[in-house]
């Protein structure tokens, strides 16, 4: 027996608020964080991601204050990220109900944030979370949001942050983000490959067999998915009981 | 009953506290490991590294383990589980020393261990009852307990075999986080509380 495959469900939030997109764009209001969060919870979701897509300073406080009401009701993971830029901001996000912290500008600007979150609070609760881009026969890391290109190749990237001390990368293809039709499994694979720590396939699930595919083809430790359920499309329990069928070991819940 | 957590100041106590309440319970955080022994039930809670927590508890290490060692309850969490034992390869200082045995690193080529992991050899007659059989990890050390009788569940991860949890009579250790594993990581905690 082993570590399971894992099924984690994100929430982009904005104002307190569960927001959905496509490809960083084009908002709707699907929810209230924290009904979600406890219906994700009991319906089997293995973790949740909180991720604050506007990520202004004012919107920070919105941010742990929902994290708070959250992890008071929440007994499963709870990774929260969006405009964290120091340290200090990562010990206040586990402070006010985190378990783990997703960096992602904030590590492009300097990388040293990871390795000081990983000496004061273990490497367990720093997620790199990365945002790569299809150009030529590689991916190119973006920022804020998808908005700005970077001069860093993703898979050389991965290497850094997890030589630096992240302890997890959470991966999400922008070309694929909120398009249904598929994770970018080569991406997927190829930042697998480069390091050791688990990474978390982001971007594209459109259904079951996209999420089987990000596990058995892409060599993702989790698959993350947002849209097909906050839509209604799928369910936790078909996806789980896709993967079961698949043969990937995951967490049963009792019903 | 007074439920007391002792707090080294890095992590979400949040959901714990939470999972520790109940009729009768009241849930204090104390940062002076002095002051948490005044105590009904102390709680070493799982969230940091190895070396400032050794650091952070070091004024009352002697007081502390003594306390335990007459009988009073205790649940330790991953690190806090951790600080139970004599030493750790993660960083400098001493733990309890409740248990004989250092922590080391986990023999594996996925490190840290991060998800839901399932328990084996389960003899923990609170986790047998609450039926948490797999259990949510993030840690890259375990504990190596010379007496391996002492541990009472099991969990693999890449090469190695490893204590999920550790009990004597009146204290429990364990290796993954009780309060991160849905309805019966939370079930486990009541049943531990509610048989003392």
């Amino acid at each position: 027996m082993s570590l399971t495959r894992r099924l984690i469900v994100c929430l982009d939030v904005q104002a307190g608020r569960v927001v959905k997109g496509t490809g960083f764009v084009g908002l709707r209001d699907v929810g209230d964080p924290v009904e979600l969060a406890e219906r994700y919870e009991r319906e089997g979701a293995d973790e949740l991601v909180f991720l604050d897509i506007t990520a202004t300073h004012e919107e920070r406080a919105t941010l742990f204050e929902l994290a708070r009401r959250t992890a008071e009701r929440l007994f499963i993971p709870l990774t929260i990220g969006g405009g964290i830029r120091t340290v200090e901001d990562i010990g206040l996000a586990l402070r006010a109900g985190a378990d783990k912290v997703a960096v992602n500008s904030a590590g492009v600007r300097d990388p040293s944030i990871f390795t000081a979150g990983a000496e004061r609070f273990g490497t367990q609760c720093v997620v790199a979370s990365i945002d790569a881009k299809r150009e030529g026969t590689g991916w190119r890391v973006y920022t804020a949001g998808g908005r700005t290109a970077t001069a860093l190749d993703a898979v050389a990237w991965a290497r850094e942050v997890v030589a630096r001390g992240a302890g997890e990368i959470l991966l999400t293809s922008i070309d694929r983000d909120g398009a249904r039709d598929g994770y970018d499994l080569e991406l997927t694979r190829a930042i697998v490959h480069a390091v050791s720590v688990p990474v978390i396939a982001s971007g594209g699930a459109g259904n079951a067999s996209h999420v089987c595919d990000a596990i058995l083809a892409g060599e993702a430790d989790a698959a993350l998915v947002a849209g097909i359920l906050h839509d209604g499309v799928t369910s936790i329990a078909a996806l789980k009981g896709a993967m079961r069928d698949a043969t990937i070991p995951v967490r049963q819940v009792a019903a | 009953m007074q439920i007391t957590l002792f707090d080294y100041g890095a992590g979400n106590l949040h959901s714990l506290a939470k999972a520790l309440r109940g009729e009768g319970r009241t849930v204090r955080l104390e940062a002076d490991p002095r002051a948490a022994l005044a105590t009904d039930v102390l709680v070493l809670p799982g969230v940091g590294a190895f070396a400032p927590a050794a650091a952070a508890l070091a004024p009352a290490r002697d007081a502390m383990r003594d306390a335990l060692r007459d009988g009073l309850p205790c649940i330790g969490i991953c690190l806090g589980m951790q600080l139970m034992f004599e030493a750790s390869d993660e960083g400098a200082g001493e733990g309890l020393g409740l248990f004989s045995g250092r922590v080391t690193k986990i023999d594996a080529p996925q490190l840290p261990q991060i998800g839901w992991n399932t328990l084996d050899d389960v003899t923990d007659v609170d986790l047998r009852a609450a039926k948490l059989e797999t259990a949510y990890y993030a840690n890259s050390y375990v504990c190596r307990p010379a007496d391996s009788s002492v541990v009472s569940a099991w969990s693999s991860h890449g090469n190695d075999r490893f204590p999920a949890s550790v009990r004597t009579a009146r204290t429990v250790g364990v290796q993954f986080h009780p309060e991160k594993s849905s309805a019966p990581g939370v079930r486990f905690i009541q049943l531990f509380l509610e048989s003392l």
